[in-house]
């Protein structure tokens, strides 16, 4: 008996799955304050009886975090750079409390100015006495020589014991020193209250007699034990549409290219399967105006939902952003687009007479025109969702590639299907379909799609590899090591080492059931040319384990 | 205000020879250094992804011999493609400038190409100033070369076009490749003038450099009125330079842009892959998008290195000689065009040092008082194999006046019709994009689309 749960910013949703089938949802309104009553309410209705012991896998996806960043409800933190020669971070600050360090390492792990010990001290007491006891401490190219950031660690906590401090190398290996300061400082500020909502699920948990170790969503469309998310508990933001996409996927099970619509009550969140693979953002997760080293999905989300409140301004329709009540035909007050998709199709979604109602008081009740203004206004949904579902086509279309081979055979796909998740979602996804000219994918299970996705998600991992045979060290995620024989150490070991340790990792985090699905993502070699001759040479290799479904999962049976 | 585009492409999977200064490894430490500022996420900039230029962009400007396909791989014309990408961009005001970082390079590529010659094999900013005046009816536009080079083929290819003005400064032919861009060479005789040829003394840093923006090139620019400035920007005037023995530095290099302002720039040669391409390339992309690059400096840059280099009597000397010639250049073309006949002739031999080809060009331009007249030029190629090419181009520029188009097609279908010491006869024609090779061995005729 697997469960899945996901805590959306409107509703939390869960689903039993037994056997291939699912055997009960529930749905209930999210408390945003108080995320662990809203899982225990919706397991309460989902295991109604002890069966709590029957249960070997349960997967949650919370907002926690990204309520948490988006509303400013961090911890207090000073973040401290180390950045060289290059941007002047001055014109570019990250956060409110930033200090600038002397110091600097190049692209290949060299240190070009040392760091000041004395500026160190002077810092570190400016941190302390404005009452701060976190520091973020980050430099340029860290992830490639991590000696700076561990001096400055190792002399700020010699004044300052208490200080709690997370260096960017431990954060992440990849090259951008804006996201990984950004994402550094977000963990540290984010990792207390996380773990804290780690101890009550258990509390919670054991109270229902559950004794499998929990999964948590991450933005990347896959999943991680909540002991590694203690570490990491920004992975987890942006889980809900990550969630949604790995449902639709859970539903269909092929490998059509198709754009997912999670048609919500305010948004609509739109991600695309790309030959039965879901995209990643090539940029990484972005919290308002910056980017993190938060691998996520492509997800874009459009201010129009099934709730929106509809208007007409000047002889005008206009949708959303702002949802007033539910939809009439549910009882609320409206007119909300679910009304006038309600009114096209002939009814089936609630009270149709309600629908009509609500919508002749947008054209002065007259009710000879409730035809005509419900069908401009799904006209105008439509229209809206189509814009951007081509927009996100041609971004994807539109993403830099560096290597010939990548333009010259750079992939053309058309979209096959549009899967439509969330309540609203048997509605519009048919006109949507319509629309595009292709398949629309909508089934029973569509509205806990989220839910669904939570549920059958499998584990990911990635692992990126600089190996720098000239400076005789290679780095894993940030984390530097020697090369026991550089002269000739070529790409064939480099990969052998990619895999050992991404083995060592599976068998860590208890998923080496997924080992055999790895794939290499980067594989780049070059030879360091200095005089007429090659002296060294350097590899940078990413390997992962990417989004899939769990074992044994073979679709739903409907 | 609108973003800078880029089209960063590296090529990271071509190379002239694993060993050659034109490698895979070339642009690796500025995609590291680039990347890890993270200067693409910032809302000034926007990141293009290049596409492929296709054999109708490159023959407008060149005559590949024997075909386009001979002469431009994927890797030329995806580099050129991210030009033309920028291009569009910047004339469809998606961007307020553009920057495109690629290589292969391609200032060295003259109007006829046999070969590579100078690491390049078609010329990139030449394709896009093509384009730009066919699909956008741009009438004026300048190219400044800050390569250390001589633009040989830059210069080559607009020598005979007052509508683009190219100006280049490089360290003194008399001590480095390509050996050519003396004061003198000017342009041709009824575009004197249009080619400007600062040759400075090796040594030269930011101040010398900085000296002749200021006191020739700006000024000429404000004359010159261009639609259009593009910076056709090597990056080996630096100090570290393997190839080159100049000053330069990464703020120079900023400095210069800003004063500059290109509306594009395009990476042509800098071969000091670690040492001053990664900072010259953030330095520029920053000048161009408006960004601060106080805090941008090579890691072994020690300014009072650099302080004391002022431009010094060789540079003015020169400068003043170009202000000059620049003030009586209508007067030049006045009286060259009393004194020319009908066709003006010049030989020239060109050597591609790469490929190891010797090439003799008769070319020939007729003086028509309405336009800038039809060229055509009898090209003799020996191949480093021992092969020998031998064709004639005929080229009607884009704003040939009726008589000039008329005779030159009459000319080439002539020549098509005789049984003739050519093996191929190339025909292109601006004015109706239309570029067409004619095989004197079996009759083919062939169009590049």
């Amino acid at each position: 008996m697997y469960i899945g749960i996901d805590v959306g910013g409107t509703f939390t949703d869960g689903v039993v799955l037994y056997e291939g089938r699912v055997i009960r949802w529930a749905k209930s309104p999210t408390k945003t304050d108080r995320i662990r009553e809203s899982i225990e309410e919706v397991l309460g209705q989902l295991l109604p009886e002890q069966e709590g012991g029957k249960v070997s896998r349960i997967v949650i996806s919370t907002t926690l975090i990204t309520n948490l960043l988006v509303t400013n409800q961090i911890e207090t933190a000073a973040l401290v750079l180390i950045p060289g020669p290059g941007l002047n971070m001055l014109d570019f600050r990250l956060t409110e409390k930033e200090w600038i360090l002397q110091g600097g390492i190049d692209f290949r792990g060299r240190e070009i100015e040392a760091v000041d010990p004395s500026e160190i001290k002077e810092v570190g007491g400016q941190i302390y006495e404005q009452g701060i006891r976190k520091a973020a401490v980050v430099g340029k190219f860290c992830q490639r020589n991590p000696d700076q950031e561990i001096m400055v660690k190792s002399l700020l906590q010699k004044d300052y014991p208490d200080l709690e401090i997370l260096m960017g190398h431990e954060v992440s290996g990849e090259l951008n020193f804006p996201r990984r300061a950004v994402t550094t400082y977000y963990t540290l500020t984010t990792r207390q209250e996380w773990r804290k909502f780690a101890k009550e699920i258990a509390v919670v948990l054991q109270a229902l007699n559950i004794s499998v170790p929990v999964v948590v969503m991450k933005a990347d469309g896959g999943t991680m034990s909540l002991a590694a998310s203690l570490d990491a508990p920004c992975q987890t933001i942006f889980s809900g549409p990550a969630a949604s996409t790995l449902g639709a996927f859970a539903l269909t099970m092929d490998d059509k290219t198709s754009v997912v619509a999670d048609i919500g009550g305010t948004t609509t969140d739109l991600a695309l399967i790309l030959e039965g693979k879901p995209l990643h953002a090539s940029k990484g997760a972005r919290i308002g105006d910056k980017f993190t080293h938060v691998k996520a999905l492509a997800v874009r989300s459009v201010a129009l939902g099934g709730d929106s409140t509809v208007r007409i301004k000047e002889g005008k329709i206009s949708i959303g952003p702002d949802r007033q009540d539910k939809a009439a035909c549910f009882g609320g007050s409206g007119p909300t687009p679910t009304d006038a998709f309600n009114v096209i199709g002939g009814g089936g979604i609630g009270n149709i007479g309600a629908s009509r109602t609500t919508l002749a008081s947008l054209c002065g009740g007259e009710l000879s025109q409730v035809e005509k203004l419900a069908q401009s206004i799904v006209d105008h949904f439509i229209d809206r969702l189509e814009e951007n579902v081509q927009s996100m086509m041609a971004a994807w279309e539109q993403e830099p590639a560096y290597k010939v081979w990548e333009i010259v055979n750079r992939r053309k796909v058309t979209i096959d299907r549009v899967i439509g998740i969330g309540a609203a979602s048997p509605a519009i996804i048919p006109l949507l379909a319509l629309r595009m000219g292709c398949e629309g994918f909508v089934n029973t299970y569509s509205t806990v799609g989220n839910a669904l996705g939570a549920v059958v998600a499998r584990p990911t991992l990635e692992l990126h590899l600089h190996a720098d045979t000239g400076q005789g060290v290679y780095c894993i995620n940030g984390h530097r090591r020697k090369l026991e024989m550089p002269e000739s150490f070529r790409i064939s070991d480099a990969k052998q080492l990619a895999e050992e340790e991404l083995e060592a990792r599976a068998v860590t985090h208890g998923l080496t059931d997924y080992f055999k699905d790895r794939e290499f993502y980067l594989e780049e070699q070059f030879n360091v040319i200095r005089g007429w001759s090659t002296t060294s040479r350097i590899f940078d290799l990413g390997i992962s384990i990417s989004p899939g479904v769990v074992k044994g999962y073979k679709g739903v049976k409907v | 205000m609108k973003p800078t585009g880029i089209v960063f492409f590296p090529a990271f999977d071509w190379g002239i020879s694993p060993t050659h200064p034109e490698r895979e490894e070339r642009l690796l430490y500025t995609r590291d250094q680039l990347f890890e500022e993270g200067i693409m996420d910032l809302p000034q900039i926007v990141e293009y992804q290049p596409r492929m230029a296709n054999d109708r962009d490159i023959a407008r400007t060149h005559f590949c011999i024997p075909g386009v396909a001979d002469q431009a791989t994927d890797a030329h014309r995806i580099s050129c493609g991210g030009a033309l990408t920028i291009a569009d961009a910047v004339m469809n005001a998606q961007i307020k400038n553009g920057f495109a970082l690629v290589r292969p390079p391609g200032h060295h590529a003259m109007r006829v190409a046999h070969g590579n010659r100078g690491f390049c094999n078609i010329n990139n900013e030449a394709i896009m100033v093509d384009y730009l005046r066919y699909h956008y009816g741009l009438k004026k536009i300048a190219i400044v070369d800050t390569d250390v080079h001589h633009g040989d083929g830059t210069q080559d290819i607009f020598w005979h076009d007052p509508d683009v003005l190219f100006i280049s400064f490089h360290q003194d032919g008399r001590t480095l490749y390509p050996g050519s861009g003396f004061v003198q060479e000017i342009g041709g005789p009824l575009a004197q003038c249009s080619t400007i040829n600062i040759p400075l003394p090796p040594g030269t840093g930011d101040q010398g450099i900085l000296y002749v923006l200021d006191n020739l090139v700006l000024p000429i620019l404000q004359d010159f009125k261009p639609d259009l400035i593009v910076n056709s920007a090597g990056q080996d005037n630096h100090y570290t330079d393997p190839l080159a023995n100049m000053q330069f530095t990464a703020q120079g290099y900023a400095e210069l842009n800003r004063r500059l302002a290109p509306d594009i720039a395009v990476l042509e040669g800098g071969y000091s892959v670690e040492t001053a391409l990664p900072y010259i390339n953030m330095g520029i992309i920053m000048a161009m998008a408006g960004i601060s690059y106080s805090n941008l400096y090579e890691p072994d840059y020690k300014g009072h290195r650099f302080e004391k280099q002022k431009a010094g009597s060789s540079i003015k000397m020169t400068v003043e000689r170009l202000q000059n010639l620049w003030q009586i250049r209508e007067a030049l073309i006045d009286d060259t065009r009393k004194r020319q006949k009908e066709f003006y002739q010049q030989q020239k031999s060109i050597y591609y040092d790469t490929d190891g080809i010797n090439e003799q060009q008769l070319e020939t331009v007729r003086m028509c008082p309405d336009c800038m007249g039809y060229h055509t030029i009898d090209s003799h190629a020996s191949l480093h194999s021992g092969d020998e090419n031998h064709v004639f181009c005929i080229s009607i520029p884009l704003k040939a006046c009726l008589r000039c188009q008329g005779d030159a097609w009459n000319l080439y279908e002539d020549r098509k019709a005789k049984d003739d010491v050519y093996q191929a006869l190339y025909m292109q024609d601006k004015v109706q994009d239309r570029f067409l090779r004619y095989s004197v061995r079996d009759g083919q005729e062939i169009s590049f689309e």
